[in-house]
């Protein structure tokens, strides 16, 4: 009784989003560490050098004997994930994807370990871009700091904590890549951070950081101290894009101007090397999104935790490239203030946004409000209330999209000779809930055998 | 002034009327849900033209293990008659075609609320059979569902002959948190064992002995004598391990088969439970971190139900909320029971077992497996048609009969219909009847579900317009 009191808590927490919880400490700033900052480390991994010589360095820990792994199916197979291959077997050597491709074309260089599993399925890690449980979560307020109406300052990456359970089910569940971002407390709750899940150190974890910038539209930063309104909320997230962007201008022409770290996020979000990522949802909310955000500040943004009638402006969405995450809720209906324009009929949020036109539908968990491993339960909720997923597009869902919404899909998110090598070995398709994940690897490494280690989900 | 006094005089008799008639009628109700009145019934029925309900032309899952094939199954009267190939379809019969579906036996939820409206008990008096959620319990495929300490049956426009049994579960709490209570828990199953003892002993030699004193029942609890007697089940709420392992050897000591809700850790000594021949009704959506400080194994397991099933115990599973949820997240309320089900598959259960784990076992554990959970001859008609596989997540129920009616089309409800509609074909039908002996060949119309419906049952015609009404509003609001 006590889980399902636990889940009810959760579940109220959806509804108010995170920000419930960061109002009881909204007195209590984190701390930010006092030795070598990260955002140290952050300026390296800006300059992209790090990825190549974090290959090596995987692959001095790893065997340097590469591996042929065979199975019965590999799908979302090729740099789109548009393929699917009978018989396969995946060649991987230094932590990446060396080949990948029917047993009958792939030579087998000398000396890689042969695995077979048989009637297995070979799949890429999911990815899920809205994710809240890579540090204390909510145990203690890490993520939701509500100091001010907009925080772009503050950093997810200070509250990651390697290896805790929540991490360790999530890769159980299949869910090697996620994005970790602050709540939605505020209009900006702050920086997101894009994480492999199942490595054992912060450095190893990070793919890119910041992996977002955080933005709340509506549906939460109401409850912040003044109970504010959509108008005045977008007034002041439109003045502080105004000011973040015009400081990364300004310091581009003068590369002396002195920094202003209140405003870092916004040099690669001006270069388009990281995204704004969204909450956003209901109609007019949306909307804001797309033609703030998007259109008059042109940058990269996506509809993050995606819900309820937003999907009304699909067609607009998909024309100007703004990717649709769906998630937590997957189900629509009647609800005065938030969806319009039903009698009752019980709409799949996703399947409306695919009717409506968008191409590159994802889904995500919001954990912990879905627990995390539960990521394909979003899939399987969307395909059973109408969206169809015939073509491989809710596992797509899972991987490919939006593996390519947050920028990473040269790394994650398909089989493809080149990427890393995150590998999931299942038992039929990752997107039914009866599949069970029996291996996962991440960068070639084994992060979770079932076969030979107690199940963790 | 004759003229008034006859007025007030009709008024009074219509008054006397009223008060005559719907006493009579509350009463008809109430004695319909037992057992007594079934000569009454069986005599009506007499009277009545018999009322035969075919499926045919379905893959049909009884729940029993068997799977038949391009099968009919007959009913008569809301019990079923025959299953098999190539049945006769009595005249007069609503037939049903399932072509390329499949039936199941109606779904047993452990619990539920709001199915039934806002209640948990007085189920004649007040089950709404119009709500909203009771339609969506039955798109789930729920047909039976135990609510308080009752089995109730999902009788959509009826509430006639609802209740299937009461007084399910004798609860009792067995904590390490509660040591005294433990004790007095004992203390109770040591003095109603021995006054059994020298009970039954009595009953013996009474036979012989006539003035011999019957044992006197002093201090005995009437409750725990009851689940000794085998009249109710114990139904224990727990989730550490040592409280299972204390349940298991209590279970043992006295000689009975306790029901655990909960059941986190049961993974862990699944072995003592099995030997005490415990039921379990779990979730595999229980998310409890094993304490760190313990070297032993805790916490909750995905492989729970599938290590209980293992070791003997019967698994009922149960979705993480008990109530119809649209706003919140869904995938765990109770329109999610079948995935619920996948989950338990997810942890290693066998997909039999888990099909079990929302019918046959669990109407086990309510004690209503010889009326519903499976499709054998002489059970209730309560089946779904789905369209695929029920533990397939794109599986939608079709319809739902409950009582050899048909009482939800998803076709014909607003919810669902337009997700994947069903390629209805009118045509069909009629071609397929022509090698069969039927005089009416319109009522072998696979759509007249809601019609049947709006005729409604017995008890609707007697229940008069007030319900009518309620029905009307309903269909207004929804």
């Amino acid at each position: 009784m006590t889980s399902k009191a636990l889940f009810v808590g959760f579940a109220s927490a959806g509804i108010v989003g995170v920000c419930a919880f960061g109002a009881l400490s909204m007195s209590a700033p984190t701390a930010a560490p006092v030795t070598r900052s990260w955002w140290d480390a952050r300026a390296d991994s800006a300059q992209d050098a790090p990825t190549a010589s974090k290959a090596a360095a995987a692959g001095e820990r790893t065997a340097s004997r590469g591996l042929a792994l065979f199975a019965r199916k590999a799908a979302v197979v090729g740099p789109e994930g548009r393929d699917v291959i009978d018989d396969p077997v995946v060649l991987v050597k230094d932590g990446k994807i060396e080949a990948i491709g029917p047993r009958a074309t792939i030579a087998i260089p000398d000396g890689y370990e042969r695995v077979d599993r048989g009637d297995k399925w070979i799949t890429p890690g999911l990815v899920d871009l809205h994710c809240h449980i890579a540090g204390k979560s909510f145990l203690v307020n890490d993520i939701n700091d509500m100091v001010y109406l907009t925080n772009p300052e503050l950093r997810a990456s200070s509250a990651v904590e390697p290896g805790n359970p929540n991490l360790k089910r999530a890769v159980a569940g299949g869910v090697t890549s996620v994005l970790f971002i602050p709540g939605s407390g505020t209009n900006m709750g702050g920086q997101g951070i894009l994480l492999k899940t199942g490595l054992a150190r912060f450095e190893e974890m990070r793919i890119r950081d910041p992996g977002s910038l955080k933005l709340a539209q509506a549906g939460n930063p109401e409850r912040w101290a003044i109970n504010p309104g959509r108008s005045f909320m977008n007034w002041n997230t439109r003045s502080t894009f105004t000011r973040g962007l015009t400081h990364a201008k300004l310091r581009k022409l003068d590369p002396t101007l002195a920094r202003n770290i209140q405003w870092d996020a916004f040099g690669p979000l001006a270069d388009h090397t990281t995204q704004v990522s969204t909450h956003t949802q209901i109609f007019q909310v949306v909307l804001t999104t797309l033609t703030m955000v998007r259109q008059g500040f042109g940058l990269d943004v996506y509809i993050d935790h995606g819900e309820w009638f937003g999907s009304k402006l699909a067609a607009m969405a998909n024309e100007i490239g703004v990717n649709a995450i769906i998630g937590p809720r997957e189900i629509d209906r009647f609800t005065p203030g938030f969806s319009i324009d039903t009698d009752g009929q019980i709409q799949g949020i996703a399947a409306q946004y695919q009717k409506n036109g968008h191409q590159h539908i994802g889904f995500n968990t919001d954990s912990p409000v879905v627990p995390e491993e539960e990521l394909q339960v979003q899939a399987a909720t969307a395909c059973r209330y109408g969206f169809d997923g015939t073509r491989m597009d809710a596992l797509r869902g899972l991987t490919i999209v939006p593996a390519q919404t947050a920028g990473i899909a040269a790394r994650v998110g398909s089989l493809a000779p080149g990427k890393d090598a995150d590998l999931l070995v299942c038992d039929g398709d990752p997107v039914d809930p009866r599949t069970t994940v029996e291996s996962v690897f991440i960068e070639g490494r084994i992060v979770y055998d079932m076969r030979t280690e107690e199940r963790r989900w | 002034m004759i003229s008034k006094r006859n007025n007030i005089e009709s008024l009074v008799a219509s008054f006397a009327l009223v008060f005559v008639t719907i006493p009579a009628t509350a009463f008809a109700w109430q004695d319909a849900g037992g057992d007594e009145k079934k000569d009454e019934s069986a005599e009506k029925k007499k009277e009545e033209p018999d009322k035969w309900f075919v499926v045919k032309n379905a893959e049909i899952h009884t729940g029993t293990g068997a799977v038949l094939r391009d099968a009919m199954l007959v009913a008569k009267n809301g019990k079923i008659d025959d299953i098999g190939h190539d049945l006769e379809i009595p005249p007069d019969a609503k037939v049903l075609d399932a072509q390329g579906m499949r039936v199941y036996p109606g779904l047993v939820a452990i619990s539920s609320s709001g199915l039934l409206g806002p209640t948990t008990s007085d189920f004649g008096d007040t089950v709404n059979p119009f709500n909203s959620n009771m339609i969506l319990g039955l798109a789930t495929g729920i047909t039976t569902t135990g609510s308080g300490n009752a089995a109730v049956k999902l009788k959509r426009f009826s509430i006639k002959d609802l209740v299937v049994r009461e007084k399910i579960f004798a609860v009792f709490s067995w904590s390490a948190r509660n040591p005294s209570g433990k004790r007095s828990l004992r203390e109770k199953f040591v003095s109603a064992a021995a006054y059994l003892r020298e009970f039954r002993d009595w009953e013996d030699k009474v036979k012989k002995d006539k003035e011999l004193k019957e044992p006197q029942k002093k201090n005995v609890d009437t409750t725990v004598l009851a689940v000794l007697k085998g009249e109710t089940t114990a139904k224990f709420n727990a989730n550490d391990r040592d409280d299972l392992l204390g349940i298991a050897h209590l279970a043992q000591e006295f000689g009975f088969r306790p029901v655990i809700e909960g059941c986190v850790e049961g993974w862990t000594v699944a072995d003592e439970l099995g030997r005490a021949g415990a039921m379990a009704i779990v979730t595999a959506r229980d998310r409890r971190p094993k304490d760190e400080a313990l070297v032993r194994d805790g916490g909750s397991s995905i492989e729970n139900a599938a290590i209980l099933h293992r070791s003997g115990v019967a698994v009922a599973v149960v979705s993480g909320t008990e109530s119809v949820d649209l706003g919140g997240i869904v995938g765990r309320d109770i329109m999610a029971l079948p995935i619920e089900a996948d989950f338990a598959i997810r942890g290693g259960l066998p997909e039999d077992a888990a099909l079990a784990s929302i019918t046959t076992t669990s109407a086990r554990i309510l004690g209503v497996q010889h009326r519903v959970g499976s499709l054998e001859v002489g059970k209730d008609c309560d089946l779904i048609v789905v369209d695929k596989d029920l533990l397939h997540y794109e599986a939608f129920v079709q319809w739902t009969v409950v009582d050899g009616k048909i009482v939800y089309d998803k076709q014909k409800e607003l919810y669902f219909a337009h997700i994947r509609p069903r390629p209805d074909a009118p045509a069909e039908p009629k071609k397929l009847d022509k090698g069969e002996t039927e005089p009416k060949p319109d009522a072998d119309k696979p759509k007249e579900g809601p019609e049947e419906g709006g005729k409604k049952g017995d008890g609707e015609k007697k229940n008069g317009d007030g319900e009518k009404k309620g029905g009307d509003e309903e269909k207004k609001g929804g």
